[in-house]
């Protein structure tokens, strides 16, 4: 028996559906992903932290969930929304259904949504709070508008304490402000010596760890409600090793060197944009999940190339410093999901550990 | 038995880490000159060039220096040494000459590149920027920027094809 639910916005839209996964009464905000396989990479990434994902891809859970494809071990997510929901978990992996799945977790899922006219709704009001309920009465429409989300979503996914990823490579410090496990994978396949840090580690505690090399994660909220000492720490590590950072990583680093971030009016997420990269004029695909865009008059040219550009939205989606091997990047190099056009990112990385390391001791 | 090390895409990315490395020593490109040993080290530089202009919006000049007379290994019985085959068409006096070569071995082809620059003027200084460092140098040289590190027996060969040429855009370990 199928129990009829119901999505409620701010702005006193109502869509009614029906629910799979947990009956929990949730609220978040809303954000769009528009990409079209990998739900279990989606909705797994702390990126979506306190959020509701709405696909617009038309079916979603006719592959069930395997276990190399989660992005984190418990995920944060609000809720799930989408047009079709199909539980087809039966192929011979004997994957799990994404409706068990989001049981275990205590996520609600809505389901017989026009999920396509959603998006061109919130294209048109932007950016705000959504809830899942069981009814949609003045009651639960004055509820979400006293909810209050939190701004304090990095405290909350970042790992308490660090944790080592051992191998016989390179000694990579990750910062983990809300860690996508496809970052580590890539550091794994090219047999990094991880270890991650809270993201409140201070540069002392990095730089004892004897770093080759530093990455700063992506996650979730915005980059302005960071702790200062974030910032300190970036600035006191970037002329140190080696850094590459990532989505929130990203937007911090900026901030970092002087950049200003305003939010977007609508989040993008999916992987639909071309991207250029300025110094080589070819256009590269890859998974975004962007809440917050850098101002270009903000950005200090003495201190920062800009490196990529997105093509539809016109936004900064890399940064490299001019003084310092600190790179950038606004997308998401590792796929996971989406393409993995420039996943050589990562290569690059290794290689300028190899060079910082030949030119200080020679060999 | 042949092997890739570097495919089109990996020296694509190895001659733009070298690009931004160069602005990054260099704090700019303020004086600064390309100067490509023949024959693949020229379409090296003139890439770098490309990338130069694309990320400072500034043409650098790109010159092509001929060592074959300058080496040491070589006989030069019957040939003419005044006979040179260069084409630096600018002054490189007190400029910052950054020297670009395919692939960096025993050193010599660099030391008779730096004799051949010397000759010509005084800069004021000179890096090498190499796609390929594959160690066993016979003379003390090294190289200030590296695409990569391949380090190789004598008995081995690295063979470095350029689309301008070469129609394809790859770097082989020959054994």
């Amino acid at each position: 028996m199928t129990t009829t639910r119901y999505l409620i916005l701010e702005d006193g839209t109502s869509y009614e559906g029906k629910a799979f996964g947990s009956l929990a009464t949730t609220s978040g905000e809303i954000v769009v992903n528009s990409t079209m396989n990998g739900y279990q990479e989606i909705i797994t990434n702390q990126v979506y932290h306190n959020q509701i994902i709405v696909f617009t891809q038309s079916s979603i859970g006719n592959t069930g969930l395997d276990q190399n494809s989660y992005e984190s071990v418990q995920p944060t997510a609000k809720g799930v929304v989408v047009r079709e929901y199909e539980n087809l978990a039966t192929d011979h992996f004997k994957r799990i259904s994404l409706d068990k799945y989001l049981k275990q977790h205590n996520i609600p899922g809505i389901y017989d949504i026009d999920t396509r006219q959603l998006r061109h709704h919130l294209q048109k009001v932007g950016n705000m709070k959504a809830s899942i309920v069981d009814v949609d009465d003045e009651h639960a429409f004055d509820q979400l508008t006293a909810t209050v989300l939190t701004n304090q979503q990095v405290a909350q996914v970042s790992t308490p304490k660090p944790y080592a990823n051992p191998n016989d490579g390179d000694n990579v410090v990750v910062i983990d402000f809300g860690l996508k496990f496809g970052v580590l994978r890539e550091l794994s396949k090219r047999k990094c010596n991880v270890t991650v840090v809270p993201y409140d580690t201070s540069s002392e505690r990095i730089l004892d760890l004897d770093p080759d090399g530093i990455v700063l994660s992506t996650g979730p909220g915005n980059p302005n409600d960071i702790k200062p000492g974030v910032l300190e720490m970036i600035r006191n590590v970037q002329s140190e090793v080696p850094l590459i950072a990532f989505g929130l990583g990203h937007e911090l680093f900026a901030i970092a060197n002087g950049a200003k971030l305003n939010p977007l009016f609508i989040e993008h997420h999916g992987s639909n944009h071309p991207i250029r990269e300025i110094i080589t004029n070819e256009l590269l695909f890859a998974d975004q999940e962007q809440g917050y865009q850098i101002d270009f008059k903000s950005v200090d040219h003495s201190k920062l190339f800009i490196t990529y550009l997105d093509l539809i939205n016109g936004s900064i989606q890399g940064l490299r410093h001019r003084d310092y091997p600190a790179v950038s990047f606004q997308f998401s190099p590792d796929g996971s999901p989406g393409p993995k056009d420039r996943d050589d990112i990562f290569d690059d990385f290794i290689e300028t550990m190899a060079t910082r390391r030949r030119q200080a001791y020679g060999f | 038995m042949d092997k890739t090390i570097l495919d089109q895409m990996a020296m694509q990315r190895a001659l733009t880490r070298i690009t931004y490395e160069i602005v990054e020593k260099n704090k700019g490109v303020d004086n600064l000159v390309l100067v490509g040993i023949k024959t693949r080290g020229v379409f090296l530089a003139k890439r770098i060039a490309n990338r130069l202009k694309q990320l400072e919006n500034i043409d650098i000049p790109v010159g092509e220096l001929d060592v074959t007379n300058y080496r040491d290994d070589i006989s030069h019985e019957g040939s003419n040494r005044d006979k040179f085959n260069n084409d630096i068409s600018f002054s490189i006096e007190g400029k910052r000459v950054i020297l670009v070569d395919d692939v960096l071995y025993t050193g010599r082809t660099v030391r008779s590149a730096l004799s051949a620059l010397m000759e010509i003027q005084r800069p004021k200084s000179i890096n090498l920027a190499v796609l390929i460092d594959r160690g066993n140098r016979e003379l003390p040289i090294r190289a200030d920027f590296v695409g990569k590190n391949i380090p190789t027996s004598k008995h081995e060969r690295i063979k470095v094809s350029v689309s301008e040429i070469d129609n394809k855009d790859t770097v082989e370990l020959i054994k």
